[in-house]
């Protein structure tokens, strides 16, 4: 054999046989286990932790905010849809809470060429243009459902029945005191509403509690009548409201879409609180920010306030006109 | 004429003392080993054979203990006609797999098809475009801007997109270092140990499913976050769609989301022509999407 055969050949077997024996060394024992592949990356990859951790682990310490959320028409937006994956979430390292709630929403309820007719949609130019969505909305059961009760009742049958609450509400409907509210010239559905949700449980008060339990549903239909048909009379207040006025119109603005800008409602289905009594006033947000009033949206309104934004919203309600302006 | 200069080039001389050696050297080293070889050699033929594929070793479950892949095979839906074009399932995804947060670099996307009257080109856009990076504000936050609302626009439609763990995967085909590999329960997954970055897997994806990921140098692709997926979670996508747009199920289980899905509806699949079989089943699309 010619030298340089012999040299050649010789090189080519070392290098296999150096290959043979490096092979074990170079390769992953679970490599060829199932396949072309190494095995043990399948476990590898498996053992990474979650970041997203669902609704489900969120519930087990926000649990009335979880079950306001599943019950509402935002349940299948997950929390962390909003707030961000909740891996590495203490009470220390918080979640975000979105500041720009018109930016969150429209990602989906933005009108757009390409959305099935099936989801909600608004146009940014018509829809209350310049409020942020969460001053009417809550984030957590976004759908305003205040079904308008219709008014049937008997003014005059209501003004027998309202002897009985004179005591507390004044002869014709404007409160001689500061802890309980006028009722002349409430929004009619309103009243029949609340004395409803009284007379049903759903919202509770020591006094009032009983007392719509003798009321039969044309009894509340009546009153809600002739009280929607008095007068409202602006009664001077007993003292001057703790509350600054000029800081709770400010604060003010984020009511009106609701409420009217000075407090007369735009929709029957809503209180008007104009010259209402601050001392009312103030209880009432006390008692929706605690849980003791139930209504989804004010719930979160009243979260965000503190005692003083409370009586500088009172003030500034209490020394609105309750007539209309036009 | 430069070869007969190469012969008298001392490097040249340098290079056959050099090769000479390693001759010599192989030789050797084949002769000395010879017969240790031949001990190894059984050795290496008999190591698929201790677990062959399917008997999960022994009674053990893999690639977990709680979870057996050859007892599932998983599968997803895509229904366009419910996509809203809200982009959470890209921004989940994003934050699930630590995919790099910039425009272009998507484990799942999601397309806007626009057809405009008097127009017979059809538009399409994706979160990546300008327009649409634009109105989100920034690179790491993603948006579909409204572009066409004061277009006359006849047909419009979105389609999220994502990897279709295809039967039979063009990606792990060229894959030259078994990087790239199809599990057992049906998700094509990537070893990133073994990915050397040579790229041709996401030249060789028909649905340019995959993307270089230049600061770790490896290929990365949705995997159906298998992750969760073996945790018994869903994967990040489904969890966050607020329409139901994206299912996802074991085909194994006939009463699961995707087998109802596949069952109750026509569905189609995207470039069945190029034979990679994807396991991605769609409802809703239109003749442009492929």
């Amino acid at each position: 054999m010619p030298k340089h055969i012999f040299r050649l050949v010789s090189l080519i077997l070392g290098l296999a046989v150096v290959a043979v024996l490096a092979r074990p060394f170079l390769i992953a024992d679970s490599f060829y286990r199932f396949g072309h592949y190494r095995a043990n990356a399948v476990p590898e990859i498996a053992a990474k932790a979650p970041v997203l951790q669902t609704a489900r682990y969120c519930q087990a310490c926000h649990t009335e905010r979880h079950a306001q959320w599943s019950a509402g028409s935002h349940k299948s937006v997950t929390c962390e849809v909003c707030h961000g994956p909740a891996q590495g979430h203490t009470d220390k390292n918080k979640l975000p809470v979105p500041k720009d709630s018109v930016k969150l929403c429209t990602l989906c309820h933005e009108a757009m060429p390409g959305r099935p007719s099936t989801q909600p949609q608004i146009e940014l130019a018509k829809h209350n243009t310049g409020k942020q969505c969460v001053v009417c909305h809550n984030p957590h059961t976004p759908k305003i459902v205040v079904a308008t009760i219709k008014i049937t009742g008997n003014a005059a049958a209501g003004k027998k029945r309202a002897e009985d609450c004179a005591g507390c509400h004044g002869a014709d409907g404007n409160s001689p005191n500061d802890t309980w509210p006028s009722l002349a010239g409430q929004n009619a559905a309103y009243l029949a509403r609340i004395l409803g949700a009284y007379k049903s449980g759903d919202q509770k008060n020591e006094i009032m509690s009983p007392l719509a339990q003798d009321l039969s549903p044309a009894d509340v239909q009546d009153l809600a009548a002739y009280y929607g048909s008095l007068k409202c009379k602006a009664t001077p207040p007993a003292a001057k409201p703790i509350g600054n006025s000029a800081a709770g119109k400010v604060l003010a603005e984020n009511c009106s879409a609701c409420h009217g800008e000075t407090g007369i409602s735009t929709n029957p289905a809503w209180p008007s609180i104009a010259a209402q009594k601050p001392g009312y006033l103030v209880n009432v947000l006390k008692a929706f920010k605690a849980g003791l009033r139930k209504d989804p949206m004010m719930a979160g309104v009243a979260r965000g306030l503190s005692d003083a934004n409370m009586a500088d919203l009172a003030a500034f309600y209490a020394a609105q006109s309750c007539q209309p302006t036009k | 004429m430069t070869m007969n200069k190469e012969d008298s080039n001392p490097s040249v001389a340098a290079r056959r003392a050099f090769l000479s050696k390693l001759g010599t050297a192989a030789g050797c080293a084949g002769a000395a080993v010879g017969a240790a070889a031949l001990g190894v050699l059984p050795a290496m033929a008999a190591k698929p054979e201790t677990a062959p594929p399917g008997a999960a070793a022994s009674g053990a479950s893999f690639p977990t203990k709680d979870y057996d892949w050859t007892k599932h095979q998983w599968g997803f839906g895509v229904d366009a006609t419910k996509c809203i074009g809200c982009l959470r399932c890209v921004e989940a995804c994003k934050n699930e797999n630590s995919v790099p947060k910039n425009a272009h670099q998507f484990r799942t996307w999601v397309e806007r098809y626009v057809h405009i009257e008097g127009d017979p080109e059809v538009h399409i856009d994706s979160q990546s475009d300008p327009v649409n990076i634009a109105a989100s504000g920034s690179e790491k936050e993603f948006r579909f801007a409204n572009r066409y609302k004061d277009q006359k626009v006849e047909k419009a439609f979105f389609v999220p997109k994502l990897c279709n763990q295809c039967t039979h995967p063009a990606c792990v085909q060229v894959c030259p270092t078994g990087a790239t590999f199809r599990s057992e329960d049906g998700v094509v997954l990537i070893d990133p140990t073994y990915c050397i970055g040579c790229r041709y897997c996401v030249q060789a994806c028909p649905y340019g499913a995959r993307y270089f990921d230049e600061d770790r140098g490896v290929a990365d692709k949705c995997n159906w976050c298998y992750h969760r997926i073996t945790k018994g979670l869903k994967p990040a996508c489904v969890e966050v769609c607020p329409v139901g747009a994206r299912v996802f199920g074991d085909q194994k289980d006939k009463q699961s989301p995707i087998s109802l899905f596949i069952r109750n509806n026509r569905v189609q699949v995207l470039r069945p022509e190029t034979g990679n079989a994807p396991n991605v089943f769609y409802v809703g699309i239109d003749k442009e999407v492929n």
